[in-house]
């Protein structure tokens, strides 16, 4: 008697689990997933995907994510329908992830690694996105902050180009004017700015620093974003406590990036 | 055989009428001829009533057709010619004293045979009955004494001119007839339709008499050199070797080189039962300069004529860039892909204007601040400074009217290259279908319908013309060139389109599916040349190969590389050759635009001449009566060596431009080519005037055919033919029939 109770009571959670699962899924996604959000169907095609580098690393994202997931698929939806708005581009609603390791991220000439303060590249990886950076790639690098982070940023990042330097963009740089001319590089806070009103996540993580490494022929490869979130300015670029100077200069530098992207 | 026949030579059958001498009716022939089949009809009747009807009627043939005959005889047949007098004419001998008549033929020069010929009995026969006169002939033509004491070779041999200059000559002499005694090597480049035609209107039969081989075996000749007079710095060139040979197979190797350094060779199979064979070499057109280049085939075992082996080409590689103007619709990576293939290309810059958004435009590669500020060309001037035009995924409507005619211009009257890409905005999805470029495209685009780009990706092959075309060479090796395009990854995307037009050319074809479709075609418009690209998506090959991996960007600057390169500019300049073997006459055609492009036809043409040691001459072309916007000139190259030819154009005050052009004038090369016997072009001549072929072997009826000429002082002769072999053996064949048949039935 006390067995079929027992497997009265499991089936009975299971039952439970299974019907309120899908309400969950229903509600998390009311929430945050738009119609459109989140990863592409792989039979989208477009010339442009928001594609994301799922990069291995230490891991702790915020809501028990990885790191490479931080800010999506908010932030890149967001961002998408600002770059098709904004520019000729056809671009996809829906994003991409790919793997340092994967071939497949040599059909994405423009990625976007978040949080790259956690990333750990391997030898092989490291050797991999430089070979994807060579073949012509672009990488945007986002929301790291501080010097601790700097550092396990730049570790992998030698393993990558060993040999070359990160400078700053200077300001004659095509990035600054190829759509929208930028004249200002002020910090772009996360959202906590919204509810502390301040623009650095770590006690050093400012002054923010707008830098890159360029190839052999000076075209910009890889745009660092040091003490930055520009994932967060379109992650909630609708939400009204954000200001939307941060917002709108997220943007311009984000569609600047992907036609610089598109062009050099 | 005719003439032991028909005891004359077909020429005198040609040039006589003929006639009865005996001066009886031809109607009287026919009746008499009737009366006599009539008469052995009778005959046969009574004489051979028990023979049958059908062997009667066999006897009645025969015995009729030799009663016929017999009064043909009888009526005097005769041939009323023309034929000279005997004394009153003048015959002239034109020797070839050319270097090639020292060849040795046997134990003997061909002109040794030649002397030997004419002294045993011809020269004798002539002055029977002719004033004789000599003349030697190589590049010019002069009178000989005798031909006992004969000067120095020549190093050409002008066969038209020299004729035409003795019947210039001998124009106020009664010339009856003219003997040509050469190996017809003519090597003067000018032996046209017009000089032959000069000749055949003087009405004197030209005899001619071939000497040397028709064939020499193991020889390999290179005859001809094709080579575009200009290249582009670093780019890779294209020559078309003409090689001729006795179709007895080998293996020999071309070779390519500039000065003493080796630019390209190639192994050569010489394939039998050819004897001109074309092959193709591709070499590069390094820094900018002038390029020296000496083409040379190796010799055969034991060949005998190596002379012929080596052929000398001027190649210019002028210093700047052309300009290539590409439009694009939509930030898209084949852009970024196209802009990085050429960064480091030396001879094309690549300006780009691209609509990144509405209204808004990022322009690169432009040399001045304000190039394209306004956006694409509003005027034909300013569209005109580029030499290629690119167009991408940008929709027609986009370009005004004005601006449309102005692309159809651009190719038709300007002679750029218009390049068309595949897009979500190009080709017919962009409405190009519809607008004024359309009828300038290599292919059909449809006006309105379904989408015809689509972003699945398609493998790409070579085409046969792909195979032999430099924009597709990714190797020199055709079959590493073919293998290098199986290997290539997907393209992104690729785009269909109607039917090809009829000039229309596919070097590359897209297959998905197991369909094939064009995807690379090209062809000539007007003055310049339109292609179509169906695709945006070769930055995959980039993308898809390590980085090393250049075949992606050798694609594309070979293709921007032949879309400009040949783009002429408002003042061209050309040759009617580019080596002069042994010949000073350069004939000089310069072509003079606006600065629309439209034909200039008042401008003052000045051609400066500049030998290799520094000595220059200017002449003023003059314009051409045919064309417009023509103007030509002939200048003399007094010496061997290089030349480079300038041609600078002014309207009023205005200069139009200059062009530049570089030949050679080379010595004593022309006569160790075409060695054999040229028995076509001394056939031809005789033939056309009324003379007659003769092989240097039997020159014993010469002097006796000479005399039937219309020029000259002549008399009307009939020359019987009643009396010819023909008819006795006729005759003789019909009786011999008729006395077999009899045997045979027992009627003897």
């Amino acid at each position: 008697m006390n067995s079929k109770r027992s497997v009265l009571v499991v089936f009975a959670l299971l039952a439970l689990v299974a019907t309120s699962v899908p309400l969950i899924g229903q509600r998390f996604r009311s929430r945050f997933m738009e119609p459109g959000m989140g990863f592409a169907d792989p039979d989208v095609r477009a010339e442009f995907f928001f594609t994301r580098l799922a990069y291995s690393g230490y891991g702790g994202g915020r809501r028990g994510r990885s790191s490479w997931t931080t800010d999506w698929p908010q932030a890149d939806y967001h961002f998408m329908q600002g770059v098709r708005r904004l520019t000729g581009i056809d671009a996809a609603e829906g994003g991409r992830f790919v793997q340092p390791v994967d071939d497949e991220i040599y059909e994405y000439p423009w990625i976007y690694a978040v949080e790259v303060g956690n990333w750990v590249l391997s030898d092989e990886e490291a050797a991999n996105m430089r070979e994807y950076l060579l073949r012509g790639g672009f990488l945007m690098v986002d929301d790291f902050h501080g010097g601790y982070e700097w550092s396990d940023f730049m570790e992998s990042m030698q393993k990558v180009f060993p040999d070359r330097p990160v400078v700053d963009i200077p300001e004659s740089d095509a990035l600054m004017t190829i759509v929208f001319d930028i004249d200002q590089k002020i910090q772009i806070p996360n959202v906590g700015y919204a509810q502390r009103g301040v623009t650095w996540e770590r006690e050093d993580g400012f002054p923010a620093h707008w830098r890159g490494i360029y190839d052999d022929e000076e075209r910009l490869i890889v745009a660092i974003n040091h003490n930055m979130d520009l994932g967060d300015a379109w992650e909630h670029a609708d939400y009204p406590l954000y200001p939307e100077r941060f917002t709108s200069l997220a943007y311009r530098f984000g569609v600047n990036y992907v036609v610089y992207a598109m062009t050099h | 055989m005719f003439e032991f026949l028909f005891k004359y030579p077909l020429s005198v059958y040609r040039k006589g009428e003929f006639l009865f001498a005996s001066g009886l009716s031809v109607w009287l022939l026919f009746i008499a001829a009737a009366a006599a089949a009539g008469g052995i009809w009778w005959y046969l009747q009574r004489s051979h009533a028990r023979l049958s009807q059908a062997k009667q009627w066999i006897l009645w043939g025969l015995q009729s057709a030799m009663a016929a005959l017999a009064l043909l005889m009888l009526w005097q047949p005769g041939l009323a010619v023309r034929s000279l007098k005997s004394e009153q004419n003048v015959v002239s001998v034109l020797l070839d004293l050319s270097r090639s008549m020292a060849l040795a033929e046997g134990d003997q020069s061909r002109l040794q045979q030649a002397v030997a010929a004419l002294d045993d009995g011809v020269i004798e026969g002539l002055r029977e009955r002719f004033s004789v006169r000599f003349y030697g002939f190589s590049g010019d033509v002069s009178r000989l004494e005798s031909l006992e004491v004969l000067p120095d070779p020549g190093n050409a041999t002008h066969i038209g001119e020299a004729v035409a200059g003795v019947l210039r000559e001998s124009a106020a002499a009664p010339l009856g007839a003219v003997v040509v005694i050469s190996d017809g090597s003519d090597n003067s480049g000018s032996f046209s339709r017009e000089v032959m035609a000069a000749i055949r209107n003087s009405r004197v039969p030209i005899h001619t008499v071939g000497v040397g081989r028709t064939v020499i075996p193991g020889d390999i000749e290179l005859s001809n050199i094709d080579l575009a007079a200009r290249a582009l710095p670093k780019s890779r060139v294209t020559a078309r070797a003409t090689i001729e040979h006795g179709g007895d197979g080998g293996e020999t190797r071309l070779t390519v080189r500039d000065g003493t350094t080796i630019l390209a060779s190639k192994d050569i199979s010489l394939r039998r039962g050819e004897q001109v064979q074309a092959e193709w070499i591709d070499f590069p057109a390094g820094e900018p300069g002038i390029r020296d280049l000496r083409f040379s085939l190796d010799p055969l075992p034991n060949e005998e004529i190596t002379g012929n082996n080596y052929l000398r080409r001027v190649l210019d590689v002028p210093r700047g860039r052309k300009k290539v103007l590409y439009v694009e619709g939509e930030p898209r990576w084949e852009y970024k892909f196209i802009r990085r293939a050429m960064t480091k290309d030396e001879s094309v810059n690549l300006v780009s204007l691209l609509r990144t958004s509405t209204n808004k435009y990022y322009r690169q590669g432009v040399e001045t601040a304000d190039q394209l500020e306004e956006g694409f060309p509003e005027t034909a001037e300013e569209l005109f400074t580029y030499d290629g035009l690119i167009i991408g995924s940008f929709e027609a409507a986009f370009f005004t009217p004005e601006q449309q005619r102005m692309i159809r211009d651009f190719v038709g009257k300007r002679g750029g290259t218009l390049l068309m890409l595949g897009g979500r905005a190009g080709l017919a999805d962009g409405g190009w279908g519809a607008s004024q470029v359309e009828e300038t495209l290599p292919v059909q685009l449809a006006v309105s319908g379904s989408k015809t780009f689509s972003r699945e990706k398609a493998k790409v092959s070579l085409t046969v013309e792909g195979r032999d075309s430099l924009i597709t060479r990714l190797a020199a090796d055709p079959a590493e060139n073919t293998k290098l395009w199986d290997e290539l990854p997907e393209l992104a995307d690729y785009q269909t389109f109607g039917e090809l037009k009829p000039a229309a050319v596919t070097l590359l074809n897209v297959s998905r599916g197991g369909e094939q479709s064009p995807l690379l075609v090209r062809q000539n418009y007007g003055r310049g040349k339109t292609m179509i690209l169906a695709t945006g998506g070769t930055w995959r090959w980039k993308m898809s190969l390590p980085h090393e991996d250049e075949r992606h960007h050798t694609f594309w600057r070979q293709l921007l590389r032949a879309m400009s390169a040949d783009s002429p500019g408002a003042v061209t300049i050309s040759s009617d050759r580019s080596l002069y073997a042994d010949d000073p006459r350069m004939q000089l055609r310069a072509e003079v635009r606006t600065k629309e492009y439209d034909p200039a036809n008042n401008a003052i043409v000045t051609a400066t001449v500049t030998a290799d040691d520094g000595t220059a001459s200017a002449v003023e072309m003059h314009p051409s009566t045919e064309e417009q916007g023509i103007y030509l000139a002939e200048v003399t190259a007094t010496k061997a060596g290089a030349y480079r030819i300038e041609a600078q154009a002014f309207l009023g005050e205005d200069s139009l431009g200059a062009a530049a052009l570089h030949v050679r004038r080379e010595d004593g090369v022309a006569e160790d080519f075409h060695p054999v016997q040229n028995r076509d072009l001394l056939t031809r001549l005789a033939e056309q005037t009324g003379g007659q072929y003769w092989t240097v072997d039997d020159l014993s009826g010469l002097p006796e055919q000479i005399r039937f000429s219309d020029a000259g002082i002549t008399a009307r002769e009939i020359l019987d033919l009643w009396d010819m072999p023909f008819l006795f053996l006729m005759l003789l064949a019909l009786k011999g029939c008729e006395w077999m048949l009899r045997r045979q039935w027992g009627v003897i």
